[in-house]
């Protein structure tokens, strides 16, 4: 089959591509909320480190990593500017009706630091791990709120079966272009009004085919048992080894450390 | 799991590989992020319609964490729950009116409209000094994508894809 990639996902075979994935999306999500917590820049020495060395560890380049911030570049220079020129203080350099000040320099650097940090840090999850494995690491943290109703099988069940036919659909929109434009169709000429009409003959059998999909999927899984979520076996299991233990510990340093620092210094 | 519910699920299920392919056409991309797709919130408008708010918000909420697996934009460990699963889990309050659509997609982009207008008003705390009407920048650059969102939304439900409203067709051979 021919494999589409969605997502940012790197394939790999390094350390950290193969922790669990619940392992990766709890220490990412303790990572930034300590990028919250931390309040001075030697603090924030030790996410810096902890950054590089897990990109050192998982094979993908730091220049590769940076490269990501560049969607973001507009959202970096703007908390940059508002922080330098809003921030009142000892001035040190005066553009027009503006000051620069000296804790609006701090400050805005601080703030891109932060952001930079937590936008390479995220990164991190979604390019060495790939969206089915993340899906099953959010259903099996769900898994204990099942209890209160949240309905954690049925939502992995759908992103899987979503990932699984987005390649499908793709291909699908495809013949039905090329189908409608053996018939004449014209999809690209025209102003946008007119482009967007184009698509109505696209959308009905997209829809349609969709629907149909759907209760022939359904009638399949009916007719080889499937019954939800409950007692269901998997092939891949998700297990913790010891590198999962390390990177907790190592996020638990860090943690002390950043936090510790400010005491030191 | 009944059969009924389980068909229900995976049309979810594929009307939200629809949302996520129709994400890809970007008429227009806001600069922080948001942006005003062809019409990508429809199908999961259209199954919350079919299907109830309760199934819709699920679907939503798939469809955000989709969103946030393949393309994602963090800038603060609450902006991620707001401006993802919530944001689009809120679409499916436009299953709350049956079949008045025009209650039932402004509801629902009005749902996502809120998350995302707090999410950016958090954001504004956290990075900008204060003295910053955050709320109104808020509203407006989210506005600024979602209102013309909500107009493709409404334009491809009614002229498009309104048969699609009653459960029990577009499943037929009749389409």
């Amino acid at each position: 089959m021919r494999e589409i990639t969605i997502g940012q996902y790197i394939p790999g075979n390094s350390v950290i591509h193969r922790l669990d994935p619940r392992t990766k999306i709890l220490i990412t999500f303790a990572f930034m909320v300590l990028l919250f917590v931390i309040d001075d820049f030697t603090g924030y020495a030790f996410p810096a480190v902890f950054i590089i060395v897990a990109s050192l560890l998982s094979g993908i380049s730091l220049k590769y990593m940076i490269r990501g911030l560049r969607p973001l570049v507009v959202i970096i220079l703007l908390t940059f500017v508002l922080n330098l020129f809003m921030i009142k203080g000892r001035v040190i350099y005066e553009v027009g009706p503006l000051d620069i000040t000296y804790e609006g320099l701090h400050q805005g650097v601080f703030m891109v630091l932060r952001l930079v940090m937590l936008i390479v840090g995220t990164s991190l999850l979604t390019l060495t791990t790939s969206p089915i494995t993340l899906t099953d690491g959010i259903e099996s943290l769900l898994k204990p709120f099942s209890r209160v109703g949240v309905p954690a099988h049925e939502l992995a069940m759908m992103m899987t079966i979503a990932l699984r036919f987005i390649p499908t659909l793709m291909e699908e929109t495809d013949k039905i272009m090329k189908a409608q434009m053996a018939r004449g169709a014209d999809f690209s000429s025209g102003n946008i009004v007119k482009r967007a009409k184009s698509l109505v003959p696209l959308l009905v059998p997209l829809f349609i085919s969709a629907f149909r999909r759907a209760d022939d999927l359904a009638m399949a899984m009916e007719s080889r048992c499937y019954r939800g979520g409950e007692n269901r076996t998997r092939m891949k299991q998700l297990r913790m080894t010891y590198a999962d233990l390390v990177a907790f510990i190592a996020t638990g340093l860090l943690a002390a450390g950043s936090l510790a620092s400010r005491f030191i210094w | 799991m009944r059969r009924q519910n389980l068909s229900a699920f995976i049309e979810g299920a594929l009307m939200i590989g629809i949302a996520t392919i129709l994400s890809f056409i970007k008429v227009f991309q806001a600069p922080y992020g948001g942006s005003v797709t062809l019409g990508s919130m429809v199908p999961i408008i259209l199954y919350s319609v079919r299907h109830g708010a309760a199934k819709g918000v699920l679907a939503g909420t798939v469809y955000g964490l989709l969103q946030l697996v393949i393309e994602p934009y963090i800038v603060h460990p609450a902006q991620v729950i707001l401006d993802y699963p919530l944001a689009f889990g809120l679409l499916g309050l436009a299953g709350l009116f049956g079949g008045r659509i025009y209650l039932g997609i402004p509801a629902g982009i009005l749902g996502r409209f809120l998350s995302h207008l707090l999410s950016g008003v958090i954001f504004f705390a956290s990075y900008a000094p204060e003295g910053m009407n955050a709320l109104v920048y808020s509203a407006i650059y989210n506005g600024s994508y979602l209102l013309p969102e909500l107009v493709i939304s409404l334009l491809a439900v009614r002229f498009v894809l309104y048969r699609f409203i009653r459960k029990n067709e577009g499943s037929g051979d009749s389409g």
